[in-house]
């Protein structure tokens, strides 16, 4: 058997299905890196395949081990530190960490989990093991963590910060993505003279995509639609 | 699954105390019945169903771990 494959499917989720019938393995017995995201491409272009290195885990790296060496007070039943909440100074960051370090460990992923603060966010990033698992389709699995980590620590109502999970880079990393995706879009609209439809995104997407081509003076960008079925549409000005 | 589920209700809910999860476990889908107070309920669900969805995501990416699979039932 070789050391490693690597494996091109549509999405991630089938790249990785694929990887665990070519070794007969179930996934948690395989190293799983992630090579390349897949897009499902937006109006046929840009479709990029999900690219997956897939390997045998070695036996001595007991994939038991490192929930094992989680203190056990962590995946017991801690009482949710509601009192705390009330009280001024709560740090905030401490708090939301202790939470999301608690979801992780009863799903199966202990995973440590690093704080940086600013005056305006809080960023949490957790140490993945590489496999995405956590990100999911999309980043919907880090996103869902993120909302629920926000909408637990706003409940009160108080002024407080905004808290951004981050794993693997993937905030950065998508960023990116979305970055040059804009501009790809946006050299199209003027091309063609006609506006251009990106697919529906999240507020978060969206902003990356206005604040992309917010420079370019040939181009307006809008957004149309409802909730989760927001899209923008890229405008080639009249004049150009 | 039943304690992950219980411990984001629990964090998410003004009354943790009251919040009730069981499991109906089978071969290879589980059925997670989560039970709050009724002004709570809101709470757990969101605007749009978003937070519901949120826990669904969740629990299902914790379930492909185990290549199982687990359905969030909230209810009244």
């Amino acid at each position: 058997m070789k050391d490693f494959m690597e494996i091109e499917a549509k999405t991630i989720d089938e790249a990785i299905e694929k990887a665990c019938r070519e070794y007969a393995l179930p996934r948690e017995k395989l190293n799983i890196e992630i090579i390349s995201e897949g897009s499902g491409g937006f109006l046929g272009i840009l479709s990029k395949r999900a690219k997956i290195r897939a390997s045998v885990l070695s036996i001595d790296m007991d994939i038991s081990g490192p929930f094992h060496e989680m203190p056990r007070s962590v995946s017991k039943d801690i009482p949710v530190e509601t009192q705390d909440v009330n009280d001024i100074d709560i740090d905030m960051a401490e708090t939301s960490r202790k939470m999301i370090e608690g979801i992780l460990s009863r799903m199966g992923f202990p995973f440590p989990v690093s704080i940086k603060e600013s005056d305006e966010y809080i960023l949490l990033n957790i140490k993945g093991d590489g496999s995405g698992i956590l990100i999911g389709k999309g980043g919907q699995t880090l996103d869902a963590l993120q909302y629920i980590v926000n909408k637990a620590l706003n409940k009160n109502g108080k002024e407080r910060k905004r808290i951004i999970l981050d794993t693997e880079n993937y905030r950065e990393k998508r960023e990116k993505s979305l970055v040059t995706l804009a501009r790809k879009l946006g050299e199209k609209a003027k091309r063609i003279k006609k506006p251009v439809t990106v697919n529906p995104m999240n507020a978060h997407d969206r902003r990356i995509i206005h604040l992309a081509l917010q420079n370019d003076k040939e181009l307006v960008t809008k957004s149309k639609g409802e909730g989760a079925f927001r899209k923008i549409i890229i405008v080639p000005n009249k004049k150009g | 699954m039943k304690e992950l589920i219980k411990y984001i209700a629990q964090a998410l809910v003004d009354h943790p105390e009251q919040v009730d999860v069981s499991e109906v476990i089978g071969e290879q889908t589980s059925v997670i019945e989560l039970r709050v107070t009724k002004d709570d309920l809101g709470k757990v669900i969101g605007k749009q169903g978003k937070t519901a969805k949120a826990m669904r995501t969740i629990l299902s990416a914790a379930s492909s771990k185990l290549n199982k699979r687990a359905v969030l039932e909230i209810i009244e």
